[in-house]
């Protein structure tokens, strides 16, 4: 991870919407504990110096009332946590600059200090200790030795408490928001299987109202949008179906035709019209799912027989490689998607080969290649497109209607396998169809 | 053709079954025409044909339930070309699972047409005297192999299907059609041909090279297809036929 992605921090809404709930609650609870402790040390330190105020003038009134000679005996039974009394004057000081010190100080001045004049000063060193000189009646020096205690000690089982809140804390912003991204990702994922078969996932249409709602419209959308493409297929497959029966009349018609030329020239055109209406039959038939189960078959045997059909049909194909065992795949799809990319050879090189070869990681390579004019390399991704047709085939009069490699295409992302399309060096086009794992 | 030949053509749109008919009658034949079952009944009960020309798409009745009643009744030894106007795989392998002898898609050429009839006919003379024209099996089974009739090609011992050539299906099936029998190079070269528009260069020897790589037979020491010096080819395995889809 760089620095710029750690600024623009993590990438999944799930880690972010985490981060963000986890960081607020943290916050929260903290500010809340903060509170809660200031709170209590002020109530304390109102306590304390109640508590010093009027301890400090009983302690004071009993130790002036002893007789001298007694009162080193008094000195430790009136001692406290946080103060005590030495029979001397003490060491001096400035006065003192704490808060705490000031306020006990002045407490002091206020319960003892109409009797005693008092001088309180602090004392130097480490913590907060201050001392308060007074004369007692009879002129003995006494000075109160204070050290006051800001704080009350924390309980021990305080920090496991914060740290069992701060677990429970993370796991309920993870359940949450897990909770709340979960139904993204099925959406997503239901998008995602929308394939060419129409074939996608519905959406369970269970859970909170919001996701209730957004499975719907999903599971409307997706029905549209099947809708529509069966919708076209169909307008397709029945137009190219019910142009065969007139086709079929002026194919017998023109055979009957006695003119030699005039009948070559129909016979043409029709070929033409027939080739159109088979590749649009064959199209609407694709996109409608493809029935065909996969099987075990021998790959070479099914390239030597359709390389062999060929030649016996007078085209020049050649077949080079091999793959040497057996694969499962649908067999039917796989001729015709090579027998489409031939025939496009062919159509455009007057010869096309056969080149199969297995990868180290188990990937099967079929191209189809050739030395044609090829494509160039911005429309190499739109000749998959039904009826697209390259403006070079245009001028140069080729017929072609533009099917042939949209159905291979769509058989290929049927039976899971990759087409692409890519110009060979030294001219020509190669058509290359990987299988993954076929075996 | 040899002989004048009775062709029945059923098909429901009239313009093709004239057109057809001229043709046919043009060339020799004697032609009989029906729009539908009704009228192919009707036919066969007063002169039955030697081949029938059905078209798939009928109204009423189609062309796979007459096929198959056909195939069931006492016209069951009349060859049948079935015409199908849908070019996908499956209906024609229907057609030729309900026992059609062949198919040819809509639209075709007249030409293709004769040369598919006279290439039925000339098969269906092949068949000895007083043996019953048995239905198609789906599967042929020979030494370690199975042959699919219907999808035209080979099954192995492990079940691994294997491809066969238009032309290497048509000489294969000749040959388990004809088991134990010697066939010359012309004979099999009348029988494999099929269709006029797919001009057979190769010789029948290069063929049954082809074929013997495909069924693993060796040329010195074949299993399935015996070379008879200055004689032809013997298919010397025995062929039993299987019903159903295993």
């Amino acid at each position: 991870m760089n620095v710029s992605s750690l600024l623009k921090g993590p990438r999944t809404l799930f880690l972010r919407v985490t981060l963000i709930f986890f960081a607020g609650l943290v916050a929260a609870q903290y500010l809340t504990f903060y509170a809660t402790m200031a709170e209590r040390n002020e109530v304390q330190t109102t306590f304390m110096i109640s508590n010093i105020q009027r301890e400090i003038a009983s302690a004071v009134a009993l130790l002036d009332r002893v007789p001298a000679a007694e009162r080193p005996d008094w000195v430790p039974r009136l001692a406290r946590r946080n103060y005590g009394f030495i029979l001397g004057p003490g060491v001096g000081g400035e006065a003192p600059d704490q808060k705490l010190s000031a306020e006990i100080g002045t407490a002091i001045e206020q319960s003892i200090g109409q009797r005693y004049p008092v001088v309180v000063n602090a004392v130097p060193g480490a913590g907060e200790h201050l001392q308060a000189h007074l004369k007692l009646s009879d002129g003995a020096p006494l000075t109160i030795d204070i050290r006051p205690v800001a704080k009350m000690p924390l309980s021990t089982w305080l920090p496991l408490v914060l740290g069992v809140q701060f677990v429970l804390l993370a796991v309920c912003s993870w359940i949450a928001v897990s909770l709340a991204t979960r139904p993204l990702n099925r959406l997503a994922h239901a998008a995602e299987t929308l394939g060419p078969d129409m074939t996608a996932t519905r959406l369970r249409e269970t859970g909170p109202t919001e996701v209730v709602r957004a499975a719907k419209a999903f599971n409307a959308m997706q029905d549209r949008i099947r809708m529509y493409m069966k919708e076209r297929i169909q307008i397709l497959a029945a137009i190219s179906h019910d142009l065969q029966t007139p086709i079929t009349r002026m194919r017998i018609r023109t055979d009957l035709l006695d003119d030699e030329a005039e009948r070559a020239r129909f016979q043409q055109d029709l070929l033409e019209m027939e080739s159109l209406v088979r590749e649009g039959v064959a199209y609407g038939r694709t996109l409608h799912g493809t029935a065909e189960a996969p099987r075990r078959i021998d790959p070479d045997a099914l390239l030597e027989s359709l390389v062999s059909d060929y030649e016996d049909a007078g085209a020049n194909v050649m077949l080079s490689g091999g793959i040497g065992v057996p694969i499962v795949t649908r067999p039917v799809a796989l001729r015709r998607i090579l027998a489409n990319l031939l025939d496009n050879a062919i159509k455009f090189s007057g010869a096309g080969e056969l080149a199969a070869e297995v990868s180290e990681d188990r990937r099967i390579a079929i191209s189809v290649i050739d030395r044609g004019p090829g494509i160039p390399a911005d429309q190499l991704d739109a000749v998959f497109q039904p009826f697209f047709r390259l403006d070079t085939s245009r001028e140069h009069g080729r017929s072609g209607n533009g099917l042939g490699l949209a159905i291979a295409k769509q058989l290929a992302l049927a039976m899971n396998a990759t087409l692409e399309l890519k110009n060979r060096e030294g001219g020509g086009l190669e058509a290359r169809l990987v299988l993954e794992k076929p075996f | 053709m040899e002989k004048v030949e009775h062709v029945l053509i059923v098909d429901d749109d009239r313009d093709i079954r004239e057109l057809i008919g001229a043709y046919l009658q043009k060339n020799g034949a004697r032609v009989s025409k029906a729009s539908g079952g009704r009228e192919m009944w009707a036919v066969l009960a007063t002169e039955p044909p030697d081949i029938i020309v059905l078209d798939i798409t009928l109204p009423g009745e189609n062309g796979l339930a007459l096929c198959r009643e056909l195939r069931a009744g006492q016209w069951r030894t009349i060859p049948i070309l079935m015409l199908t106007a849908l070019s996908d795989e499956t209906d024609r392998v229907v057609g030729l699972e309900v026992g059609a002898d062949d198919y040819l898609i809509k639209p075709f050429a007249v030409r293709e047409l004769l040369a598919r009839i006279r290439a039925i006919l000339r098969r269906a003379r092949m068949v000895p005297q007083g043996f019953e024209r048995s239905e198609a099996p789906p599967f042929l089974l020979f030494g370690d192999w199975k042959l699919d009739t219907v999808g035209r090609h080979l099954i192995d011992c492990e079940g691994t299907m294997v491809a066969l050539s238009g032309a290497e299906y048509r000489l294969l099936r000749v040959f388990v059609d004809h088991p134990q029998r010697v066939l010359t190079r012309d004979q099999l070269l009348s029988l494999t041909q099929g269709r006029q528009t797919e001009p057979f260069d190769r010789s029948i020897d290069l063929l049954v090279s082809r074929l013997r790589q495909r069924l693993n037979d060796g040329a010195k020491d074949p299993r399935y297809i015996k070379t008879l010096r200055n004689e032809g080819y013997v298919f010397s395995a025995a062929v039993t036929p299987q019903e159903g889809n295993q």
